[in-house]
């Protein structure tokens, strides 16, 4: 067989995907990129070419700088907490103690949750009528009256992090689980005998182990904070007042609300590329770390 | 003063009785082997030594102090694993020195602990790598010297050698003599390798499901076994192990034609007709030269040249003799064969009981 004939087959049999990735990654792509330089409608018009005009308007429009604050803070609090949360809960997971197989079982509950069923849940426990958070905050004195937790501009974002926490947080802590059983039991009897309190031994002994693994669970919780749709559509829509609406929210609602095919492409493309560098930066910290431990 | 005492140590897990009540008292620079198969119980000792595991009865006394429910840092004992467990991400330097770190000695102090412990090991020119960048042997020396370098009551070193390969498994093993020899500091030590447990130790615990089946100087452990366990476990290749009958000063060997008369002081204690065990070390046993004395006779049916010695197996109707003779031996397979028993190298165990029929007087 020639080394060609190989080549040849080789490509071949790549071809049937290909195809479908052209199909449906290629193609749609290309189409929006030429979408984001027309003044197109999502019915009626197939628009004309108007060159970097939506770039610059959605760019200069205080709509966009405001939402990608909101974004910002949505990711970094919720992928903090999350990250806090989820090393935190892997530390207790990791101890001998009774029960603790089921608990592990019962932690990976929230993120096995669709996030619509888990956004509906927690519309459940905000419900300013008979939400159950109202019901505890009032019960042990620590609001006077019932209050609208996503109703209210100050108190909507929060609340949706705290949701995203709850559902995301698993994900981590099932990573940093992992990392932690992988770090030999010899190492840590080592360290206690050397005389390293609960403290140092988890910064000097515990965590270059979780480094790495963490590092990828930052990279994708990043990542997917960034990009939030659902859980937010099905929460608040992105209000009260604009208060939630994050990228995504914007460019839906710019393409289908608002049909404004164009605009919405165009926003569509600098979010891919804001999320793109996100990757890209994460992905040589990575390289980075691995090369030094 | 003892600087280790162990009493009455108990632990159990669930149903399972692992140590089942350890008594023994360790003079400072002693050298204490825990020697026995897996499964014996010496890890969980050394594990309870170091506070790592907690013992479910006794007491641990290191240096006349009770240090039961102590932490391991407040126990002042150093330990060396098997695996070596040195910190990956720090350097040869930061591992020797991170017990000292951990106790705020200043950084200009510990530099010089580290170091001074470095030189003792001879690995000086390490001190900036990263264990990943070290052989078996070079990590082996930083495990000790993270251990040197505090300077603790009692070294515990858990089967240090036994991942290193049989070469510098050897090299190491002097080496751990040389420190103790140079720093006199008391050592436990757990083997399941009777070679290490015979070169290093002062004494040898020899354990057994979870007691102590005898605690003596290895001399004592290799010449006068407290048991048919210790006799058999010591020894390469091990101790003859013969089913005999003694009738009137006489052992009769199962399936040999002949007895072998004991020895007068072993007359007195192995007098009644009784079931024993004969014991006999290989290098105990020469080509016949002449007749008489005690002597068996078996046929040979293996030899094997080692190099140092010809290893000799016999059978004695369905028991086996194996013999280490002298390399240059010439013997024939197949030919029954005489061999001359040291009268003085005899054990006599009880079959029943296993234990040693001790000799009436003198010594040996």
């Amino acid at each position: 067989m020639t080394s060609t004939w190989i080549t040849t087959r080789a490509w071949l049999l790549m071809l049937p995907l290909l195809i479908v990735m052209v199909a449906v990654i290629g193609w749609p792509l290309v189409d929006t990129v030429r979408l984001s330089f027309t003044d197109a409608k999502l019915v009626g018009t197939q628009g004309s070419f108007v060159g970097l005009d939506n770039y610059v308007k959605v760019l200069s429009g205080s709509n966009f700088q405001r939402t990608l604050i909101t974004t910002f803070w949505f990711a970094a609090l919720s992928v903090s907490l999350e990250m806090i949360i989820g090393v935190l809960a892997a530390l207790l997971l990791n101890q001998q103690f009774y029960g603790r197989s089921i608990l592990r079982a019962l932690m990976i509950l929230p993120w096995a949750l669709p996030t619509v069923v888990n956004a509906t849940l927690w519309r459940l426990i905000y419900n300013p009528e008979y939400g159950a958070l109202n019901a505890m905050l009032l019960k042990f004195g620590l609001i006077d009256s019932y209050r609208s937790w996503l109703g209210e501009p100050g108190t909507a974002l929060a609340s949706l992090i705290v949701a995203d926490c709850w559902k995301n947080f698993p994900l981590v802590a099932l990573i940093a689980l992992a990392a932690l059983q992988a770090v030999p039991r010899d190492i840590t009897a080592a360290s206690m005998v050397d005389g390293a309190g609960a403290w140092s031994r988890f910064r000097f002994v515990i965590m270059p182990y979780l480094a790495g693994p963490l590092m990828v669970a930052l990279v994708l919780r990043t990542i997917e904070a960034f990009k939030v749709f659902d859980i937010i559509w099905v929460m608040t829509r992105g209000g009260p007042a604009n208060s939630t609406r994050t990228l995504s929210i914007l460019v839906y609602q710019e393409a289908f609300s608002f049909q404004r095919a164009g605009s919405g492409a165009s926003l569509a493309l600098i979010v891919t590329l804001l999320v793109t560098v996100l990757a890209v930066a994460y992905a040589a910290l990575i390289r980075k770390s691995a090369g030094t431990s | 003063m003892s600087a280790l005492e162990l009493v009455n140590v108990h632990k159990r897990f669930g149903a399972v009785e692992t140590l089942k009540g350890i008594d023994l008292s360790l003079a400072s620079g002693e050298f204490l082997v825990l020697l026995g198969p897996s499964g014996c119980g010496k890890s969980t000792l050394l594990n309870i030594i170091a506070g790592l595991a907690e013992a479910t009865g006794g007491d641990v006394r290191i240096g006349n102090r009770s240090v039961t429910g102590v932490h391991p840092k407040n126990r002042d004992i150093a330990m060396v694993f098997q695996s070596y467990a040195l910190y990956p991400n720090m350097s040869v330097a930061r591992n020797i020195g991170f017990g000292l770190e951990m106790r705020n000695v200043p950084a200009a102090e510990r530099k010089q602990a580290v170091e001074k412990a470095a030189k003792i090991l001879q690995i000086e020119n390490l001190l900036d790598r990263k264990p990943s960048e070290l052989s078996g042997g070079q990590r082996q020396r930083v495990a000790i010297g993270r251990a040197l370098v505090r300077d603790p009551q009692i070294f515990l070193f858990d089967e240090p050698l036994s991942n290193l390969d049989a070469k510098l498994r050897m090299e190491m093993r002097t080496e751990l003599k040389r420190l103790h020899q140079m720093l006199g500091t008391t050592i436990v030590y757990v083997t399941h390798d009777q070679i290490e447990a015979m070169t290093l130790a002062t004494r040898i615990a020899v354990m057994r499901n979870g007691q102590i089946e005898q605690l003596a100087t290895p001399d004592e452990i290799y010449n006068r076994p407290a048991t048919r366990y210790v006799a058999s476990f010591v020894g390469s290749p091990p101790m003859n192990m013969l089913d005999a009958r003694v009738a009137d000063g006489v052992a009769y060997v199962d399936g040999s034609p002949g007895g072998i008369p004991l020895p007068r002081e072993f007359r007195d204690n192995a007098a009644s007709a009784r079931d024993v065990i004969i014991g006999i070390r290989p290098e105990s046993l020469t080509l016949a030269s002449r007749d008489g004395g005690l002597a068996i006779e078996a046929e040979v049916d293996v030899v094997e040249l080692t190099g140092p010695e010809l290893v000799v197996t016999s059978t004695i109707g369905n028991q086996r003799l194996t013999a280490s003779l002298p390399p240059k031996t010439r013997i024939a397979v197949g030919a029954t064969q005489r061999f001359d028993v040291d009268a003085s190298a005899l054990h006599i165990f009880d079959k029943a009981t296993g234990q040693r029929i001790q000799r009436v007087s003198g010594a040996g």
